[in-house]
């Protein structure tokens, strides 16, 4: 899910050396997958006495920097967190065309990708990740603030704007945005897109890459005017560029804003903030008038990839093989907070997505923008235009013509 | 009678004959050999293999590179982000000369003196510079906390100047000042105990000479105590600029660049480029340039300032 992935914690920590097996499987992951990756290690491990692991995990803004530099340097761990598709620096076609991922296809889970996902796991026909499903962007609301405000999760954007004054008017703030974190910055615009661009053209991203399409031209301008008119009529807290994603998830949590457009897998930081995990729900952020064109963005969630370079690389293929098992893949997407990628019958999944399920059903769901961008330079650019347009530095028009540039140039 | 006053004449050593074990005399450079290869495989080994990189297309990642030759070179001249960059770079650069500087004089001048506490206040004003700069950021943050009654923003509001509060790091237009006067604060400290170890040197013969000749503060700061400084400023200016020209971890910890790409700096431009963008050859590009423009400035700067305490 690219840039859009959450937070951990910098918490190194693993199984003990048991001198058995392949010896201890090297582990980098990202730390909002903390929850469900630990979970399946330890279940693995439980079944297979001589498997070890040494699992470091690493928030998405140092993970990349960080295992670069142990890419770089050909000292890379046997696992590691990898984004699905393209768009970053770590995303899997970057690292596929590096040569540095080892070929999954012949492992059973692979044919039970859904066809609309395979851009993410594939590279050149061949899976080069594991991901346990797809996590959604919606808004994370604090109920205790609605039932304050006597308001109800809106369906349509002029229903959004009617609830956000009724709450400012209750001295609550309505829509905390944490945008000196560069991520951040990137989740309401990715949240309003599918309505206000893919509803209309579903093979926008085609049109991108054929040259016939631009972010200017198309309703990604529609999308950043309405982010901006959330500004302008003070739905905000003061300040957003200062305020970090820390802060944001604090002022939801307490109820002091009411709600924050972010990705399911942060959910569980959220319900840490709150004094009850209850308190918290979910649902889609309306990007127009007409519901039937509100879609929503539901990205592939960060994944593990087995080092192409690996001398364990065996242990850790028939670790991903047991991954990919039905009950393994339900079991992380619930610790996560996100859909699984497949099921056995109805998927369990976190009640709090509920309200997004109709949308996967249907084929209303778009992969998060950024996994189809031909180069790791368009995300960034995106942060910072938006950081721009917040900070009164450049026009809907300049920030657009702007994420063109990056995404010409060449991967 | 009078006596001839003749200069005083200071005996000079024999020169030192370093005898090897055969008699012979060793080279000077063979004690520095050992220091000399450590360096030469540490840093001078991968910073030409490096160099390399700059003129391939190379990812960063894997093994695949191309040879571009100036290609990288010549996207650096039309690279408005990084032409941006430089800008902010040399923005800071001067504020962090001028203003750390100054102030490290003041302060100097301020401890060099025979006030009972004079010790406790060097301390307190050197304490920051052996802080960690990446925790002086994290603070500095919270003191910049845009809530207004948080950190600077309340301690405005406490003193009756509340409209003054602001949006430090948030603002694009003010954001830049705000990290330079963190890294200002931090450093401050240093130049003081360079400017104070010169104070030091300043012969008290001559200062009570002038006065007995009736030379005010000003005058004796002025004619004697600013010349003979030279050497201290000449220390001080370089190796600010020095800092100022390579400026990475406190934007990085404190802004990222933004808010936009509005505290960017070059070092920051080539760190993106290199570990975001995964432009590793273009980002070398950047470094090369950014070596050879630190250098070139600090020659310069060395060749006037030393002629400057020469003539002092």
């Amino acid at each position: 899910m690219g840039g859009a992935a959450a937070v951990g914690t910098l918490a190194a920590c693993g199984g003990k050396s048991s001198g058995g097996g392949g010896g201890q499987l090297k582990i980098i992951g990202a730390g909002s997958q903390e929850a469900g990756l630990r979970k399946a290690l330890e279940e693995y491990k439980a079944k297979n006495a001589d498997f070890d692991f040494n699992l470091s995990f690493s928030p998405a803004d140092q993970l990349q920097t960080a295992l670069r530099a142990q890419l770089a340097a050909g000292n890379a761990p046997d696992l590691h967190a990898v984004y699905p598709g393209n768009g970053s620096a770590m995303s899997m076609v970057q690292l596929s065309k590096a040569n540095l991922l080892a070929d999954l296809s012949d492992q059973a889970w692979t044919q039970k990708i859904p066809s609309g996902f395979k851009g993410a796991f594939q590279q050149d026909g061949k899976t080069r990740i594991f991901s346990p499903g797809t996590s959604v962007l919606g808004v994370i609301y604090n109920k205790k603030a609605f039932a304050t405000a006597g308001v109800q999760p809106p369906t349509t954007w002029s229903e959004l704007l009617t609830v956000c004054e009724t709450l400012k008017k209750k001295g609550i703030v309505p829509l905390a945005l944490g945008a000196q974190t560069p991520w951040v910055t990137q989740l309401i615009n990715y949240a309003l897109v599918p309505g206000t661009v893919y509803a209309k053209q579903p093979d926008f991203d085609d049109k991108m890459a054929a040259g016939s399409a631009t972010f200017a031209g198309s309703g990604w301008a529609d999308a950043m005017n309405k982010y901006l008119e959330l500004q302008k009529r003070g739905f905000f807290n003061p300040n957003p560029n200062g305020t970090t994603y820390e802060q944001a998830t604090s002022m939801v949590g307490t109820g002091k804003a009411a709600m924050a457009v972010q990705v399911s897998a942060v959910l569980q930081a959220y319900r840490e903030a709150a004094p009850s995990p209850d308190d918290l729900g979910m649902f889609p952020l309306p990007a127009t008038d007409n519901a039937a064109d509100n879609w929503i963005p539901g990205g592939i969630v960060v994944g593990i990839a087995v080092s192409a370079k690996s001398k364990k690389a065996d242990q850790a293929r028939k670790f991903v093989e047991f991954c990919g098992q039905p009950e393994v893949v339900s079991a992380w997407a619930e610790a996560i907070a996100c859909v699984p990628l497949y099921s056995e019958g109805e998927a369990k999944v976190d009640p709090v997505l509920k309200p997004f399920l109709p949308f996967l059903a249907n084929n209303k769901a778009v992969p998060f923008m950024d996994q189809r961008w031909p180069n790791a330079e368009v995300q960034p650019t995106h942060f910072a235009v938006v950081q721009e347009l917040l900070g009164g530095k450049t026009t809907v028009d300049g920030a657009l013509k702007k994420m063109d540039e990056a995404y010409r140039k060449s991967a | 009678m009078t006596a001839v006053m003749s200069p005083p004449v200071t005996p000079v050593p024999p020169p030192v004959r370093r005898v090897g074990r055969r008699g012979g005399i060793a080279p000077p450079w063979l004690f520095a050999a050992p220091a000399l290869l450590v360096y030469a495989l540490v840093m001078l080994y991968p910073s030409i293999v490096g160099a390399g990189s700059a003129f391939t297309d190379w990812s960063g990642v894997g093994e695949q590179r191309s040879f571009v030759g100036l290609a990288n070179f010549k996207q650096l001249l039309h690279d408005d982000q990084a032409l941006g960059a430089l800008r902010n770079t040399l923005f800071l650069t001067v504020a962090i000369v001028v203003v750390q500087n100054g102030l490290g004089l003041l302060l100097a001048l301020g401890v060099h003196t025979t006030i009972k506490s004079r010790m406790v206040l060097r301390v307190i004003f050197f304490a920051p510079v052996v802080v960690s700069p990446v925790m002086v950021s994290f603070l500095w943050k919270y003191v910049y906390n845009p809530a207004p009654d948080a950190g600077l923003n309340a301690a405005l509001n406490a003193v009756g100047l509340g409209s003054l509060r602001q949006d430090w790091l948030g603002n694009p237009s003010l954001a830049i000042w705000s990290v330079a006067f963190t890294v200002i604060w931090q450093c401050a400290g240093y130049s003081m105990v360079i400017f104070l170890a010169g104070l030091e040197g300043v012969p008290q013969e001559l200062h009570e000479s002038a006065m007995v000749d009736g030379a005010g503060t000003v005058a004796r700061f002025r004619h004697i105590t600013w010349p003979l400084l030279a050497p201290a400023v000449t220390i001080n200016v370089m190796l600010s600029t020095v800092g100022g020209l390579t400026l990475f971890t406190q934007i990085i910890a404190m802004t990222n660049g933004g808010p936009g790409y509005a505290t960017d700096t070059l070092s920051t431009v080539l760190y993106k480029q290199a570990f975001v963008f995964g432009k590793f050859g273009y980002s070398t590009a950047v470094a090369l340039v950014l070596a050879i423009f630190v250098a070139a400035v600090s020659f310069i700067q060395i060749g006037y300032l030393r002629s400057r305490e020469t003539a002092a």
